[in-house]
């Protein structure tokens, strides 16, 4: 640890005075390549500092082979840090600055393999980390950065049978599932997907994650998601009918109530004229609801009490005589 | 050779898992073992065999016209255990390419089998698959998957409300049951019951959970027997992969116990196959106290402290419980080769999953161990890519699944092939077994269950086949009263428990030994260090020394075979 403090004093050092020789960067090398890592806000100034020597010192006197070598190498370097620190910003960051600082080369169709080359990789890399952890979200967001940086384009569809396969892999994953509502988002809107098939198919899906592992944030966020604002009655309808299905079965399950209180009360406002008989019965039913959710959550019961509370005040304004 | 060379403080008959295991123990732990087989192959019988060993053993063991009182022990015991046999007579090219066990096995990933194989070193030695399928028979679905898991349940194409049973089932069978307010009063009903009752699970539901996750072969196994098994194997899942358990290449527990002997030659275990046991003296005044041993063709006698055989190894002369005395059972056992994989049916998912040329796309990369990406060019081309063969599989048949089967016993099959380097590429070796009764003929038993795989593979007959009865004898609950000779237990044949139960009996055998050895000659223990038990804070008692010393980091030997 002596030795390392030594050494950031003296890139601190060079640092001030601007030394952007070859010294230096393997002084950075050397620090980096033994604690890529450590939460100390001098360590990812280490790394400014390392792009500050190549940019300013090596890379003007360097060729564009030259130039393209150095950053594989420090690709290479990010890779093997990342193995042991998946999490960690900066190394990904760097990462980002390497992929767009490749040079263009005097011979063009070589930059073209280059680019090519190195963003294929990219992709095969993240890949190889979300094998390793499906649930490392920023491997995910550098996913779609590459996505959407690459020089040839995968398919959205594509992407869209990469998220499957993550979700059949391990269906509690945030990041699957919200990576998927980006795709599907896409391939709605440009009609390269229809949506009102697609989005059938969508709730089958995420109702297997329902009913396999109710407790299951991930799955009723998505499903949260595909409902939307509501717009659609008859999907609301019948998929309050299908959670109702869950919660008969599995009575406990808090997230069934949370979401049918929801459900029933975009249903109520999108769609129930006020005062009718219907719309009461679902007040009431909701109100239930929460009451059960107070007692089997209590660390939120305020929160329960706050929605509820709405509804107690519309329907005591109600004329006497339907309330009850 | 000096006198030492023939002085021993164990001598080991057989070469089983049990015996092998003990042998690499005792010989890491200082102890001079003579380890001697009648075989000319390790494993005893769990041995791995080429086809031509297979339709040998298979020979010797079919009663002849011999007298039988010229018999060797040793064969006469083993056709006592293996009989009612019969094989195809012409053997499949290629003979040497197959490696065939003779008691296929199930590796739990979390166990004592397990856990001394990483303990011992000997998991350096080969190699291992995970199981890929377990599927579940029925006459009028044919083959299933059975869902062994979240993933597997998510995927499968049971009901919204069938998989949230099942869930909660497993969910429950994976945790702390005992005293739970589901199990009580049902610990010693029979387990079907006791889901039908607790767990409103359909029929086939409960068959799976039965017959294909907890392995039973009856309806009467009891729910806190049953239930302790498959928790076990449910905490086993996740280890290495999604499937509890894994195969050993090589016909498994054969190529296993060839590697604890190893571990004990690298450390003086000294290694005698092929050679009969003419006599063996018990200690006398005469001879030191100790065991005399006098091998065929081997002018030198061996002495010993202790002896330890497997229970057909030796002779009847040394006073030993016989076999044939202990209440048994019977298996219906056949050993099939054919020449196609079974196809299982796909798991089921929603959407888009495998439909138009998008499964090619689910990862950028083909081959997952490439360490250099594939340059994919271009979109999607929509051709469609197979999923490779299922190589390594477990296919349950409930009772009543299959006409002419057993209506009472579940059957197991297991299937593996070059995947697991028991067979040459596209051959497959299917094991078949089912309980039987002491009077039924084996062969018409199994022959239906055999019928259904062939159909399942679209094959029309096999290649090769051997039908035989094994009798499993419910090993003697502890061994003679003559402490300084030990039988070790025979593993039962049952597929996914041989391996844990071999260890764990391995395990008690070895400190028993010790403690043997200890009695006699307690000045050259206690110098000894204790195998490199740690100091406070670890598993074992003071008095207790682990039965494997810690690993050297490097290599032992070189040359490891893979």
């Amino acid at each position: 640890m002596v030795f390392d403090e030594l050494l950031i004093l003296t890139l601190n050092e060079n640092k001030k005075n601007k030394d952007w020789s070859k010294d230096a960067l393997s002084l950075t090398t050397q620090l980096l390549s033994t604690h890529p890592d450590i939460i100390n806000p001098e360590f990812y100034t280490i790394w400014n500092y390392r792009r500050n020597i190549l940019i300013n010192g090596i890379f003007p006197i360097s060729s564009s082979e030259e130039i393209n070598e150095l950053l594989n190498n420090d690709l290479a370097m990010t890779t093997k840090a990342l193995k042991v620190h998946p999490k960690v910003y900066w190394i990904w960051n760097h990462r980002r600055w390497c992929l767009e600082h490749i040079p263009e080369s005097s011979n063009s169709s070589n930059t073209q393999e280059w680019r090519l080359s190195t963003w294929e990789k990219e992709l095969f890399i993240v890949e190889r980390m979300l094998d390793a952890d499906s649930r490392n979200f920023l491997a995910w967001d550098y996913r779609r950065y590459i996505l959407s940086s690459m020089p040839v384009r995968r398919s959205e569809r594509a992407e869209l049978a990469y998220t499957t396969k993550k979700i059949e892999a391990n269906f509690s994953n945030f990041s699957a599932w919200h990576q998927r509502t980006k795709v599907l988002s896409s391939l709605w809107a440009s009609g390269e997907v229809d949506r009102v098939s697609s989005l059938q198919k969508e709730f089958e899906l995420v109702q297997n994650a329902m009913f396999t592992l109710p407790e299951d944030q991930s799955a009723w966020l998505y499903h949260r998601w595909l409902i939307g604002s509501g717009d659609d009655k008859s999907i609301l309808e019948r998929e309050i009918k299908v959670i109702q299905t869950l919660l008969d079965e599995q009575p406990d399950s808090k997230w069934c109530m949370d979401s049918m209180v929801t459900y029933k009360l975009m249903l109520l406002n999108n769609h129930l004229p006020r005062g009718t008989r219907e719309s009461i019965d679902i007040t009431n039913q909701c109100l239930t609801l929460l009451a059960q959710l107070e007692e089997l959550d209590p660390m939120r019961c305020q929160r329960y009490r706050d929605i509820g509370g709405c509804k107690v005040d519309e329907l005591s304004s109600l004329k006497p005589s339907l309330t009850r | 050779m000096t006198d030492l060379d023939g002085n021993f403080d164990v001598i080991i008959f057989g070469t089983g898992l049990v015996e092998s295991i003990v042998a690499a123990a005792l010989s890491k732990a200082g102890v001079k073992v003579a380890h001697l087989d009648n075989n000319p192959y390790y494993g005893g019988n769990e041995a791995s065999l080429n086809l031509d060993e297979l339709a040998s053993w298979a020979d010797s063991r079919s009663t002849s016209s011999e007298n039988p009182e010229t018999v060797f022990g040793y064969l006469a015991a083993q056709r006592n255990k293996f009989f009612s046999i019969s094989r195809s007579s012409l053997i499949p090219d290629h003979s040497r390419h197959y490696s065939i066990s003779l008691a296929p096995s199930l590796i739990p990933s979390v166990g004592p089998l397990i856990s001394s194989l990483i303990a011992s070193g000997v998991s350096r030695y080969g190699g291992y698959r995970l199981l890929e399928r377990v599927g579940i028979y029925s006459s009028g679905s044919g083959l299933q998957n059975v869902p062994g898991s979240k993933e597997d349940i998510f995927r499968s194409s049971l009901s919204l409300i069938e998989k949230r049973r099942l869930m909660r089932f497993l969910v429950f069978a994976s945790g702390e049951f005992e005293g739970s307010k589901e199990l009580q009063g049902y610990e010693q009903t029979a387990f079907p019951e006791f889901l039908k009752s607790k767990f409103s699970l359909t029929h086939e539901m409960m068959d799976a959970i039965v017959y294909a996750l907890a392995f039973c072969s009856s309806d009467t196994d009891s729910t806190l027997f049953a239930l302790t098994r498959l928790r076990s194997y449910l905490r086993s899942a996740g280890r290495y992969g999604a499937s509890p358990f894994l195969v050993g290449h090589y016909g498994g527990l054969g190529e296993i116990a060839q590697g604890f002997c190893r571990v004990s030659a690298v450390n003086g275990g000294v290694y005698i196959l092929d050679k009969k046991a003419k006599k063996i003296t018990t200690p006398s005044s005469t001879s030191g106290d100790k065991f005399v041993v006098q091998l065929d063709d081997i002018p030198e006698p061996l002495t010993a402290d202790v002896l330890v055989t497997a229970p057909d190894q030796i002779f009847e002369s040394l006073h030993l419980p016989q076999v044939q005395d202990t209440p048994s059972s019977l298996l219906a056992r056949c050993i099939a080769i054919i020449d196609k994989p079974i196809p299982f049916p796909p798991f089921l998912s929603s959407g888009d999953g495998s439909s138009e040329g998008e499964t090619e796309w689910a990862s950028t990369t083909g081959d997952e161990d490439a360490d250099e990406p594939s340059l994919v060019p271009g979109a999607p081309s929509g051709a469609h890519v197979e999923a490779p063969p299922i190589d390594t599989s477990v296919i349950i048949f409930p009772p009543s699944s299959v006409n002419g089967g057993s209506s009472t016993k579940a059957a197991q099959a297991f299937i593996t092939g070059a995947g697991t380097l028991s067979a040459p590429q596209g051959k497959y070796v299917v094991y078949l077994s089912v309980p039987i009764l002491d009077d039924e003929d084996p062969e018409p038993l199994i022959e239906p269950y055999l019928g259904a795989i062939l159909s399942l593979a679209y094959a029309s007959e096999p290649l090769f086949k051997l039908t035989y009865a094994q009798r499993v004898s419910f090993p003697p609950s502890s061994t003679t009263d003559q402490s300084s000779i030990s039988v070790s237990p025979a593993p039962p044949p049952h597929l996914a428990e041989i391996s844990d139960f071999a260890s764990s009996a391995a395990e008690t055998l070895y400190f028993r030994i010790i403690d043997i050895l200890k009695l006699r000659s307690p000045q050259a223990w206690t110098t000894e260090s204790s195998g490199g038990a740690s100091e406070g804070g670890d598993v074992f008692s003071e008095l207790k020394v682990p039965m494997w010393p810690p690993l050297e980091s490097s290599r032992e030997d070189e040359g490891g075979e893979e």
